[in-house]
């Protein structure tokens, strides 16, 4: 073992570091969302009648809560990369949490019984899912890789944020293609998959975002 | 803010951006207070992982300095990455490693014929190259002194100290059935 003081002149004669900048990881991480979703988007093509499908109350959601789950995940995760700050708090994550639940009570209980699973098939499914795991993979990547510049003291919790701010801007892509406008649907599997690739990024962080 | 954690601040925001007196000077004048920290939460370490514990702690702060945002106070970060240091301390070493003995007492008075440890303890030895069994035979089991043992093996007491050290280290891993290298 060295000796302590020896060990700071060494430390001190180092140079300086590069500061953490938030702002360009979240930019980095939503300009992988971005061009994910773009590229899906090129391919796939949008649905045909988005303009007027997203002028209906039960549609819109569709859209508006993956982009408000992403603005209110990601800020918290690059919030817990600096030890000790007071960022926003995590219950900022039952605001959308607590509009889907609310959403799907209010479908559940509007449709006619036979009308409510009327049109989940295994296919729109694994479809659903599917593709918004596959559209979540490059910016959680990057998320993760960016992410071992800060110094969460939960890495778990800051992977599973990761995950969360991935999965919820994949989805806001792919609701621009997916044409399942019935909230059990949509929220049912546009929220598993969330939350599976939440999981991911939380089993993911732990060991990778350890320091 | 307290005026120790403006002048904390102040030689952080200095390092940060290039200064290395005044970064040497923040963690010396850290280093303090840092020990005094460890030796509390750590109680149950032997101190001699202190010192250690205490590096961990100084290059965990050098190596994420940058987390620091510098508008605001410090020491909030430093307890905060003082704190996850220790914690996972602890966990590398192993929690059990350093509960006090007194709470095995119990077991320890336990008659365990005397006989089996000293069978074991040269069935051990057997399995350590010659001269470091021989090392601790000499000290461990005939109350050698350092300095004759180290006169017979024609080496420095220091160099006798860290062979005894690895031989123990050895020995150990090997009663807990580890192969070792």
């Amino acid at each position: 073992m060295i000796d302590t003081s020896a060990l700071i002149d060494r430390l001190a004669a180092e140079a300086p570091p590069v500061a953490l900048r938030s702002g360009r990881m979240a930019a980095l991480i939503a300009g992988t969302v971005a061009l994910a979703c773009a590229l899906f988007l090129s391919i796939a093509g949008l649905r045909a009648d988005l303009s007027t499908a997203l002028a209906q109350a039960g549609v819109l959601p569709k859209t508006i809560l993956p982009a408000a789950l992403m603005l209110v995940a990601l800020p918290l995760a690059l919030a817990t990369l600096r030890p000790g700050m007071h960022g926003p708090r995590l219950a900022w994550l039952f605001v959308p949490l607590a509009a889907a639940v609310i959403l799907w009570g209010a479908a559940f209980l509007t449709m006619q019984p036979d009308q409510r699973f009327a049109e989940v098939t295994a296919i729109g499914m694994v479809e659903c899912m599917g593709f918004i795991l596959l559209l979540s993979a490059p910016p959680l990547a990057a998320a993760l890789a960016l992410f071992q510049q800060g110094a969460p003291l939960r890495p778990s919790l800051t992977g599973f944020l990761a995950g969360l701010s991935s999965a919820s801007g994949a989805a806001t892509g792919y609701s621009l293609f997916c044409t399942q406008d019935n909230p059990l649907f949509y929220l049912t599997w546009y929220g598993l998959a969330t939350m599976l690739v939440g999981g991911i990024g939380a089993m993911t962080g732990k060991y990778w975002l350890r320091w | 803010m307290s005026d120790r954690d403006a002048g904390w601040s102040a030689l952080m925001r200095a390092a940060n951006a290039g200064d290395g007196r005044a970064y040497a000077r923040l963690l010396h004048s850290l280093t303090p207070v840092l020990r005094g920290i460890i030796r509390n939460r750590a109680r149950d370490m032997p101190p001699d992982h202190h010192e250690d514990i205490l590096q961990e702690v100084l290059m965990a702060i050098h190596a994420k300095r940058h987390t620091w945002n510098p508008s605001e106070p410090l020491s909030p970060w430093l307890y905060a990455v003082t704190r996850y240091k220790i914690i996972d301390a602890f966990r590398r070493r192993g929690r059990s490693e350093f509960l006090p003995i007194e709470d095995f007492a119990d077991e320890l008075a336990a008659d365990e014929p005397i006989i089996t440890a000293t069978r074991d303890s040269a069935a051990l030895l057997a399995r350590l190259d010659p001269r470091a069994a021989g090392i601790v035979r000499a000290i461990h089991l005939q109350g050698e002194s350092h300095a004759t043992v180290s006169a017979r093996h024609g080496m420095s007491e220091g160099a006798l100290r860290v062979a005894l050290h690895r031989a123990l280290a050895r020995l150990s891993q090997l009663a807990r059935g580890g192969e070792g290298k």
